[in-house]
């Protein structure tokens, strides 16, 4: 009731506190102020048809005067057309950013549930026929399912190291980077009969720098990033397999400062939002984003390692979370499996047959599906 | 006789009194509207110039005033939420919320705080709430569509999506978001035709560039991708993602030349990954093995 009431009341303080006083005896004239000056008029008499015409006109004459938009946000809220007055009220305030009351009367008027807005017509473009017929043939097969449980379509398989880069050696001579990558390929063969679509970041025996990878996941619109790697120790004793997830705590300062710049070239991306004390709802949705892409990373690694106690001769050694960059920087829940110990010799000469490798990928798969 | 006189003069006096009563009231009532409006105005003007202690001074004397006045409230709780004082903002839009349940704006900034939470669920059934109050909220169905964006549930994103932009089209962020939503499917015509109308609205958007950069590089239209991202680099030189994707892309090609045998040209694709990305080890190590 005290909203009505400061709307009732506001605009009659601020047409006195603006001097919007009526003219009497003032025609119609055919410049801006003029119309401007008879809409005034107009409101001030309870006039609101006449004002919402002439202030009409004065803005397509005129359509930066804010002025006049102000008015005839104040002639629409008269009628009681309040969503013409938010988008009058809203274009004086493009126009003049200093409007405060224009501002507040938006603002007031936007409170509450407004009508909702008329749809114009036009003619379409190329573009847009072919994305209605698009939209005709795709949207009818992709499942619409209700909940919040999140969905793994598709996975972006990453087998670590290659090329130059062998990534841990065992003694009898077998290469990380050979095993993750026949591990990958495997996987991917596999899933291949599955609903879940898959990709891979290496196909062959070549070096992928860390970045491309997870550019390579943005770039596939991937659910989940899949890293494959074997682990070493100059211990030979450790052996089994675990599963890490990228934690939300910087491991070092040097992770740190790559955060802090990161953000802020984030900053950078957003100039004309550069406000004092601006709440950036992008922002809130980005860090809501990584929040839940973090706790899903979370329950898949579980899944995950869940999957190879079961499935695999392997002692399970959990679930840890670290600062890697290949999972820092995907847009996606992401998570690094070490597939045993290529310093422990059983462990080695398991990850050596063929066999034992399809094994690990028929695991890996029955934890995404 | 006396005594009737008397309670009549008294009843007249009461009546007067009465009167009185109601007249000073009614002015006082007015003269307080008066000055709840004032102080709200001068609120919203400290607001808007960035002086928040001054601002929330003005909105706390409306609310001295007037204690429901629900515009005051919402931009007190504006006020602690640009403050990080989370809480406070959460009771101020929680009591405009028991004011008046319609107040869409305050459920609103309630989701929005569920959201700074982490809570999902509550701010789901948030947005959910004003989408029964107001089946047109724009806002509403933007962050329920943005949640299943999240989810990675695309079907129900783009649903929401679409309501947010057909009840308001002149949001960036939703055309985007949609594109993104879209292009998770590769529904790349409307994928490009919402990047287009992000784009038409702000220039700047980058992000949604750089996604159009993507929508050609699997198209394997790679030049065309990296024209893309280099437009990026010409608003924002700071882009990471626009650094990274070109390296990929020159590495990409290098690889190509290479299968062909064609060494000078692959060079040439490395010395271009190195010029935009330094630290490219894949680069650096290939240009050294060719050299």
């Amino acid at each position: 009731m005290d909203r009505r009431a400061f709307i009732k009341y506001g605009i009659f303080g601020a047409v006195s506190s603006y001097g919007l006083i009526a003219i009497p005896g003032l025609t119609f004239g055919e410049t801006v102020f003029d119309l401007s000056i008879s809409g005034q008029n107009f409101i001030q008499k309870k006039q609101f048809i006449k004002a919402v015409a002439v202030l009409e006109k004065a803005v397509t004459i005129d359509p930066e005067n804010d002025w006049a938009f102000g008015l005839l946000g104040r002639a629409y809220n008269g009628l009681g057309k309040k969503r013409e007055a938010v988008t009058a009220f809203n274009s004086a305030v493009k126009i003049n950013p200093n409007d405060t009351f224009s501002r507040m009367m938006a603002e007031i008027l936007s409170q509450k549930p407004l009508p909702p807005a008329k749809k114009t017509e036009k003619a379409m473009t190329p573009l847009e026929k072919e994305a209605i017929k698009e939209e005709k043939e795709m949207l009818s097969k992709i499942k619409s399912v209700k909940g919040l449980d999140y969905k793994v379509n598709r996975v972006v398989i990453d087998a670590g190291h290659g090329g130059f880069d062998p990534g841990a050696i065992g003694k009898n001579g077998l290469k990380e980077k050979d095993v993750n990558l026949d591990i990958a390929l495997k996987l991917h063969k596999r899933l291949k009969s599955s609903p879940v679509k898959s990709f891979l970041t290496r196909t062959g025996d070549y070096y992928v720098p860390l970045s491309a990878r997870t550019v390579t996941a943005n770039q596939y619109k991937a659910d989940l990033l899949v890293s494959i790697h074997i682990n070493a120790n100059k211990n030979p004793k450790p052996h089994g397999a675990e599963t890490y997830f990228c934690s939300e705590k910087a491991s070092s300062k040097e992770a740190q400062k790559v955060a802090a710049y990161e953000n802020s070239v984030l900053k950078f991306d957003t100039p004309y939002k550069k406000k004092a004390g601006y709440i950036d709802i992008e922002d809130i949705l980005f860090k809501f984003e990584q929040k839940l892409n973090w706790r899903e990373s979370d329950q898949l690694a579980n899944q995950f390692q869940n999957k190879f106690k079961k499935f695999l001769p392997f002692k399970s050694r959990g679930v840890h979370s670290a600062n890697f960059y290949v999972l820092r920087r995907a847009q996606m829940p992401s998570v690094l499996l070490e597939m045993g110990f290529i310093s422990n010799s059983a462990n080695e000469a398991k990850l050596s047959q063929p066999v034992f490798r399809d094994k690990i990928a028929k695991a890996i798969a029955k934890g995404l599906i | 006789m006396k005594k009737q006189t008397e309670i009549k003069y008294k009843n007249q006096l009461f009546f007067l009194f009465a009167i009185f009563l109601t007249v000073f009231f009614q002015t006082n009532s007015h003269a307080n509207q008066n000055n709840v409006n004032t102080l709200i105005f001068e609120g919203c003007d400290f607001h808007y110039k960035g002086d928040l202690s001054q601002a929330m001074e003005k909105f706390h004397a409306a609310l001295k005033l007037n204690p429901d006045n629900e515009y005051a409230l919402n931009q007190a709780g504006i006020i602690y939420t640009k403050k990080k004082e989370y809480k406070k903002a959460f009771n101020t839009f929680l009591k405009v919320s028991k004011i008046d349940e319609k107040n869409t704006y305050a459920l609103l900034w309630l989701g929005i705080l569920y959201l700074v939470e982490g809570n999902m669920n509550n701010a789901y059934e948030q947005f959910n709430k004003i989408i029964s109050i107001d089946p047109s909220n724009a806002d509403a169905y933007y962050f329920i569509g943005s949640i299943y964006n999240f989810r990675h549930n695309t079907a129900m994103a783009i649903k929401y999506l679409k309501k947010a932009r057909d009840a308001d089209s002149l949001e960036a962020d939703t055309h985007f978001r949609l594109a993104k939503a879209f292009h998770n499917v590769d529904m790349t015509a409307n994928a490009m035709l919402e990047y287009q109308r992000t784009l038409a609205i702000n220039q700047n958007y980058t992000k949604a560039i750089n996604q159009i950069g993507w929508i050609y590089y699997n198209q394997n239209n790679i030049d065309k991708a990296i024209k893309q991202w280099k437009k990026t680099l010409k608003i924002n030189n700071r882009d990471r993602n626009a650094v990274l994707n070109i390296a990929k892309a020159y590495n990409q090609l290098a690889f190509q030349e290479l299968k062909k045998k064609r060494i000078n040209n692959a060079k040439k694709q490395w010395k271009k990954t190195l010029k935009i990305n330094p630290g490219n080890k894949a680069a650096k190590y290939y240009l050294k093995k060719y050299k």
